[in-house]
């Protein structure tokens, strides 16, 4: 009986459960690595990821040796978890035992040629506009197009012509699969798609969600890879089904496990200290009642809360943290740019369209920016034709040869002073986003056609749905100030293939300045505030909103104002910038001394260069620790922890519970921001403890292929995650902590399992420990309330001295 | 099968109707299964909310458009349905949702059934 195509695709579809989905490098988004496996419990799990993928599920004896002698493990937390599984040897002992039990790493059978073969004709195809001479036929998908050219590829044996090769993708399949019961097929795709994780991945990205202009040119599905590999595997002589493959990868076991108990002993030091401060902090907050000078709403991201703290110091200003796409789902195309980018989190979909114009009276700088963009475009475009053309590409060495030297010594030798000039140069050649304004509104009709299906700019019912959603979720329904800056975040690195990984992850990795400028411009409307009024949401007439974004390399933090026509008063808008200039000078010393570099600490200002460097040197490989440390999630107004010091571990989302009775503001927090606060945890957890297996290794040796990914070396599959230089600040020591995502809730402990009633997804992600979870408990004088796996409730009882030990690892 | 009917062309013509729910994320692959089967249209509700075997899953929810359940909606001849009914059976071993068959009929049978299928 020849093979049903509908039974094919859902085997396919079940074994590609097994991986995760992996993002280009141009919105590289946090994502768990094993996404497919949360369904389990986190250590079955890992044993479960181990076995299919090769990655190990929890750190190193070294990195928990390091927290031990750090004092991040509490000597009390970690004995009572070793006596729950009766044992009773010093840590000493123990950190030594778990070492020598550390096997060297099993190498598999390899696959070597056939991966090495799929691997290049997979870079071939998926060429992403980086390739000068691209695969031919590529619009007729992959396997045809893989077909057609096979026979001139001399790695695969007895291939004269594409005749000798299946005519179609049906009949690939029925040619493999004929011999094997379809019981068998799952375990054997399941193989073939952990072969070459990262590839598999970027095509199930590329074909399930990405509908982008090049999966529309050049389609092509998991079913493409699987035909391909499989007809490969048979013209290799190499096992389509391999004993290995035999089954799914089984479920682990319950055991007792050294690094399992360690990790937890880690989780919960850190869980109890922060705690120990958080309930101090609360017992002697007051009440605010006078108006402050400004309020400054900035992302949940990690990083948020050091330039914060810094800025609350200045003066009388209050920061808020929200999702940093500012609840706006949108797609944004800036200015300058042909292609549109998703800006909002990578579970949300896109549901407006907001392109980029220059606003009223700002055409004149608008034509002097095109002028110089269209003069440095032509540049490009004629270095790379000169570079690439086989007759051009000698001369063109021989007689440039003297200025890219000169450029790049320059780049190397003095990073600080080309920041500086590059600033120079912005003040001459005004940037898109000092002369533009978003499509906020509705284009006229004749302009209205939706591009990709969605409309361009928002309705009047959507602008009000997000601006209430704003502001019911951070509690904030009164005490507006005279200015409310909604501030988002990006990188500054030169030469980075991951820059996008330290823009804003609620962004899917691009900069949430945009997203800003448009919430900013919904709350100033007056038709806005009349309905937000109604709705008790009581926005003073003198109220401005301004959008700014954050430079988290450099903290600095630049404001979206027109200086020609400010819509603050001029004394206000100095004021603020000296103090927010101030905090960036207190934030970035603190920063650098957390990244192993030599500063002057007698020099004013001496660590605003330091990052202003790192913001400019194509040679440095950590411009900035991103969401490194990430450590706990908490919800709750800022008085909590307003007078803390949470090291930049910890995402800070507003939340007012007394002015959420129903619960819906907790509801999609809990379900929106938290879940991506998972992902991001996780994808750190993962690259920490396997940096091969999970992360993306070395920068050192890295290279980037096709314009959507990074292979180490020059070929092979495709990195996955971090690199190294992302998470550690050497060969040895993590910068990141690997352990899980701790969410603290100041809410109605009811409210909370209200709400895990009706998310299954949620309340799976607590049974399986992927998240942990802290509820402080208000109507019980903030009593405090660990989640337990099966929808129970432990109370807190350990306390720990508060020393949170938590600073630069090489102190 | 055709009903009597006081209007000559308002008869009633026996079809299959197939509805499936499952998690937001399979959307793509049912929408390929049903692309792929032929079938001449189907409806899509997004945002459907209910409790199935792995618990409650509520549907409205701002910020998050994976978690949440989507409804699809058929009709076609039955050997049609049973080619998505192949594809969908595999798929539920692994992923939650449900599909429903059932007998339902349709006043305009070329809307649902192309020319030359009608048995």
């Amino acid at each position: 009986m020849p093979i049903e195509r509908s039974v094919v695709s859902a085997r396919i579809e079940n074994a590609s459960e097994y991986i995760g989905p992996l993002w280009p490098l141009q919105t590289f988004n946090a994502a768990n690595p094993l996404v497919g496996f949360e369904d389990e419990p986190f250590d079955r799990a890992v044993q479960k990821a181990g076995k299919l993928l090769g990655g190990r599920g929890y750190p190193e004896p070294s990195i928990f040796r390091q927290a031990w002698e750090r004092g991040e493990i509490d000597p009390e937390i970690l004995t009572s978890r070793l006596a729950e599984h009766g044992i009773t040897q010093r840590p000493e002992v123990l950190l030594k035992r778990m070492a020598s039990d550390e096997r060297n790493p099993v190498v598999d059978p390899s696959d070597a040629p056939l991966d090495r073969v799929v691997a290049k004709w997979l870079s071939a195809f998926l060429d992403q506009g980086q390739a000068d001479w691209p695969m031919p036929n590529r619009s007729e998908g992959f396997y045809k197009a893989w077909r057609a050219v096979a026979p001139y590829d001399g790695d695969i044996p007895n291939v004269s012509r594409a005749a000798d090769l299946p005519d179609t993708l049906l009949d690939a399949f029925d040619a493999v699969l004929s011999g094997y019961p379809e019981e068998r097929w799952e375990s054997i795709f399941v193989y073939h798609l952990a072969a070459l994780p990262g590839w598999t991945g970027f095509i199930k990205w590329r074909a399930r969600r990405a509908n982008t202009a090049w999966q529309e040119t050049y389609p092509i599905t998991l079913a493409d890879y699987l035909a391909v590999r499989l007809t490969l595997a048979t013209r290799l002589k190499e096992a389509v089904a391999p004993e290995r493959a035999k089954d799914l990868p089984a479920d682990g076991t319950d055991r007792t496990f050294l690094p399992k108990i360690w990790l937890q002993a880690w989780e919960d030091s850190y869980r109890d200290r922060l705690l120990t401060d958080l309930s101090q902090v609360e017992a002697s907050s007051d009440a605010e009642d006078d108006r402050p000078d400004a309020q400054l709403a900035f992302c949940i991201d990690v990083r948020s809360e050091v330039i914060r703290r810094h800025i609350e110091k200045q003066g009388h200003y209050e920061t808020h943290g929200y999702a940093g796409f500012f609840g706006v789902p949108m797609q944004h195309h800036p200015y300058d740019s042909a292609v549109s980018v998703k800006s909002c989190p990578p579970i949300v979909d896109p549901k407006h369209r907001i392109l980029d114009r220059p606003a009223n009276g700002k055409q004149a700088q608008a034509d002097d920016h095109d002028w110089w963009h269209e003069l440095d475009d032509g540049r490009r475009s004629l270095i790379k034709t000169l570079k690439s053309n086989i007759a051009a590409a000698f001369g063109f060495v021989e007689g440039s040869g003297g200025f890219f030297g000169g450029a790049m010594a320059a780049r190397t030798l003095l990073p600080s002073a080309l920041f500086r000039l590059g600033k120079k140069v912005g003040d001459w050649i005004p940037g898109p986003m000092r002369f533009t304004e978003p499509t906020v509104d509705r284009p006229a009709p004749d302009e209205a056609a939706p591009k990709n299906g969605l409309p361009v700019g928002l309705t009047h019912e959507a602008k009000i749905l997000y601006a209430e959603a704003a502001f019911r979720l951070l509690g904030w329904t009164d005490r507006f100030a005279p200015i409310v800056v909604f501030t988002g975040h990006g990188t500054q690195t030169p030469n980075n293939p991951y820059k996008s990984s330290l823009d804003c992850g609620a962004c899917s990795g691009n900069p949430g300045g945009p997203n800003a400028k448009v919430l900013a411009h919904i709350c100033n409307e007056d038709a806005v505030r009349d309905e937000l009024r109604e709705r008790g949401i009581d926005i003073p007439e003198d109220t401005v909103f301004l959008a700014g974004q954050h430079n988290t390399t450099t903290d600095g933090i630049t404001l979206f104002v027109d200086d020609d026509n400010p819509p603050v008063p001029e004394e206000r808008l100095d004021q603020l910038r000296q103090d927010l200039a101030a905090a960036q000078e207190g934030a970035t010393a603190e920063r650098v001394n957390t990244m192993n570099a030599t500063v002057d600490t007698g020099r004013a200002q001496a660590s605003v260069y330091e990052t202003e460097r790192r913001a400019a040197d194509w040679a440095e490989t950590r411009p900035e620790w991103g969401l490194a440390g990430n450590a706990s999630f908490i919800i709750g107004p800022r008085r909590l922890t307003e007078d803390l010091d949470l090291d930049g571990r910890a995402f800070l989302h507003s939340y007012d519970w007394d002015k959420d009775e129903d619960g819906t503001a907790l509801e999609n927090i809990m379900t929106g921001p938290l879940v991506v606060g998972e992902w991001i945890n996780t994808q750190y957890y993962f690259s920490t403890v396997d940096n091969a297996a999970y992360g993306s290794g070395s920068k050192v040796t890295h290279n980037v292929t096709g314009n959507l990914g990074i292979v180490q070396g020059n070929g092979g599959d495709l990195m996955t995650g971090l690199p190294l230089q992302s998470l550690q600040i050497d060969d040895e020591h993590p910068v990141h902590r690997p352990i899980r995502l701790l969410g603290v809730i100041q809410a109605p402990k009811t409210r909370v399992d209200a709400i895990l009633d009706r998310h299954a997804s949620l309340a799976d992600l607590l049974d399986n420990e992927w998240i942990l979870l802290t509820v402080m408990d208000p109507t019980e004088d903030n009593a405090l309330y660990h989640y337990q796996p099966g929808r129970d409730w432990a109370s807190h009882e350990v306390s720990v001295s508060p020393d949170p030990a938590l600073a630069n690892p090489l102190s | 099968m055709s009903d009597p009917s006081p209007h000559s062309d308002h008869t009633l013509h026996s079809v299959k109707k197939i509805e499936i729910i499952v998690r937001g994320e399979k959307e793509s692959f049912v929408r390929d299964l049903l692309d792929d089967s032929q079938i001449s249209g189907y409806t899509i509700h997004h945002n459907v909310t209910g409790r199935g075997e792995h618990g409650f899953h509520e549907g409205r929810l701002l910020f998050n458009d994976r978690d949440s359940l989507v409804m699809f909606l058929a009709v076609a001849d039955e050997e049609t349905i049973q080619s998505i009914v192949d594809g969908l059976t595999p798929l539920f071993e692994k992923s939650s949702g449900v599909m429903f068959v059932s007998d339902t009929s349709v006043v305009r049978l070329d809307k649902f059934i192309s020319e030359g299928e009608e048995a």
